[in-house]
């Protein structure tokens, strides 16, 4: 099957807002070849790549059709190291990985996406969380404005297995981040949250999909978005709560600023709930820096480009808060400020 | 030192007409109150002379320490030396109080061309005026008048004032909201601050912040005009007898 068929398109429901088929060219690099990733310290985690088994058909993965294995992590007694893993996917093309943590091991995965060329890239990701195992995430976009990224990770979740995951994006030419989180077990907690930011012609789409099948889950999301220019954000988060997940307390909120007359924004977080005994809620805003908050902080001698940044540094912070290493969110902040100094002219 | 001449200006895109040539002179040192009923243009008068979007000068004057402030945007009139103590101040969401204040401190400095102040100085600088003015410590850590009382904005007004050393003052409405020991710590911070290199415009709508903060002129405003003006002792008559004989 030519490759381009292959691609997700708007007239599929969930891609209405992300057409990748329309994005990409048969020329573009990347799309037909498979990308090496930058693992750190691979011979550390037991790292290796793993050949197929069979040729890809039907229901198979993008990546599958080209590449000729899948890179393989593996976090147990030997290998759980308290240092992070980082992965860079900084070349066009495919690629797909594997990390599975054993029962009880955690792991801290950064990953960075930012590949500074034109071209196509498709990362398949599968991730294994054992009993009472924790997975910190941290997820780092940044692509050149030609590129076209997608990015779809499967978390498979054990009981009372733990997720915390950090995402920021400024986006690419057009991009997908898509978490899609299979709970498997009881008492599984979740924390997903992330920061979109774009200018130019920027596109970023962060789409999430939550399914769980058994009781006492905690999810929490939160994403915020910052659009300008003529800039694309799209969110898209659904929780699917079935009969047997009771108790489950799930809460997802995307709060966007559209700071331009062209810049735009399409939200759709869905619930959907066969439990009768949990507590689920969505909410979703969008709107524009506060002009009383504004003059307020110009009258106390803040320029109007400060006063801007200022508010929207405040606005986008409160999703990485809670993160536990400080020297990785002052990371993610200095990066945030610098966007911010660019976009707004500070 | 404050020189409005004449001045006009409409407000919104009805462009509605709300101050009707107010002429009005405060020499540097001292302290001029306006009083006016409700609708008569006060709060009006405080947004035009900051430069706030919205309020539209079509006519008058308008001058600081001898230059043009009309011709200036919001923030380059704060850092000419304008503050504006606000009715009702705003809460900055996720932004600390120390944080603002640094930054706006900062900046200030920047736009006159004078040196930033270093962390270690501003800190000794806050910390002693936020015991001056009863500011307990981690509300100056907490984001700028968010879950604040009435009150403690108020009292975060004048904190920011006293931090900022500005050489005019607006006042809109400070002491609406204030109980009797707030307006003794907001008035003894004010009185604090009186010098003879810098005035006050001091906008109320109740004689009772004069008799904290005693005004050397009392100007009526009604209907977007000066009505009268006196010495302190106007107040009181205005107090005893009301606006009706100044309503348009």
């Amino acid at each position: 099957m030519p490759v381009l068929k292959q691609l997700p398109h708007r007239r599929m429901e969930a891609w209405k807002w992300t057409d990748v088929r329309r994005a990409v060219q048969e020329s573009d690099p990347g799309l037909l070849q498979e990308a090496t990733p930058k693992i750190s310290d691979l011979e550390d985690w037991d790292g290796f790549k793993k050949p197929y088994a069979g040729p890809a058909g039907d229901g198979c993965r993008l990546s599958m059709f080209h590449t000729d294995g899948t890179w393989r992590i593996s976090v147990n007694e030997h290998t759980d190291l308290k240092k992070p893993l980082e992965i860079t996917y900084a070349q066009p093309g495919h690629s797909s990985l594997e990390v599975n943590i054993d029962d009880g091991h955690s792991l801290i995965l950064i990953e960075h996406y930012n590949c500074s060329e034109k071209g196509f890239s498709n990362i398949d990701i599968d991730i294994d969380l054992g009993e009472e195992s924790e997975l910190t995430r941290i997820i780092i976009h940044n692509d050149d404005s030609d590129h076209t990224r997608l990015q779809t990770s499967r978390i498979f979740a054990q009981n009372g297995a733990k997720l915390n995951q950090y995402m920021l994006s400024f986006g690419g030419g057009m991009s997908r981040l898509e978490t899609r989180l299979y709970g498997e077990g009881e008492g599984i907690i979740a924390h997903m949250n992330g920061a979109y930011l774009l200018s130019g012609n920027r596109h970023a789409d962060l789409t999430s999909f939550t399914k769980l099948d058994h009781p006492n889950c905690l999810i929490r999301q939160s994403v915020k978005g910052v659009v300008t220019d003529k800039a694309k954000g799209v969110f898209q988060g659904k929780f699917h709560v079935e009969r047997d997940a009771q108790h489950t307390d799930a809460e997802m909120r995307h709060d966007a600023l559209m700071l331009s007359d062209r810049a735009e924004i399409r939200s759709k977080p869905e619930l959907e709930i066969y439990a009768d005994d949990v507590a689920c809620a969505h909410g979703n805003t969008i709107g524009a820096l506060d002009d009383n908050a504004l003059f307020y902080m110009r009258q106390r001698g803040i320029p109007m480009a400060q006063a801007k940044a200022l508010l929207t540094e405040a606005f986008v912070a409160s999703v990485f808060d809670d993160m536990e290493d400080d020297a990785m969110k002052a990371s993610l902040m200095t990066q945030i400020s610098e966007w911010l100094e660019t976009s707004y002219g500070v | 030192m404050l020189k409005i001449n004449n001045l006009h200006a409409v407000v919104g895109e009805a462009q509605s007409q709300i101050l009707n040539g107010i002429s009005l002179e405060v020499p540097a040192g001292e302290v001029h109150a306006i009083m006016g009923p409700n609708g008569s243009g006060k709060s009006t008068l405080s947004y035009v002379l900051t430069g706030r979007d919205g309020y539209e000068v079509t006519e008058g004057t308008v001058e600081l320490g001898g230059e043009n402030l009309l011709e200036m945007e919001a923030e380059e009139r704060a850092a000419k030396g304008l503050f504006l103590s606000f009715q009702y101040p705003l809460e900055i969401p996720g932004v600390p109080t120390m944080t603002f204040l640094k930054t706006a401190l900062n900046a200030q400095r920047k736009a006159r061309g004078e040196e930033e102040m270093g962390a270690p100085e501003f800190l000794k600088k806050a910390r002693a005026l936020a015991k001056e003015l009863k500011i307990k410590p981690e509300m100056l850590k907490r984001p700028l008048n968010v879950g604040f009382s009435g009150g403690e904005k108020k009292r975060m007004e004048i904190f920011q004032m006293m931090m900022l050393e500005p050489s005019f003052i607006v006042m809109d409405e400070t002491d609406s909201g204030l109980d009797v020991d707030a307006l003794r710590i907001v008035a003894d911070g004010v009185n604090s601050l009186r010098s003879p290199d810098r005035g006050f415009l001091i906008i109320t709508h109740y004689q009772r912040l004069l008799d904290y903060i005693v005004p050397d002129q009392v100007h009526v405003l009604s209907a977007g005009k000066i009505a009268a003006s006196g010495d302190a002792d106007l107040a009181k008559t205005l107090e005893k007898e009301g606006y009706d004989k100044y309503a348009a």
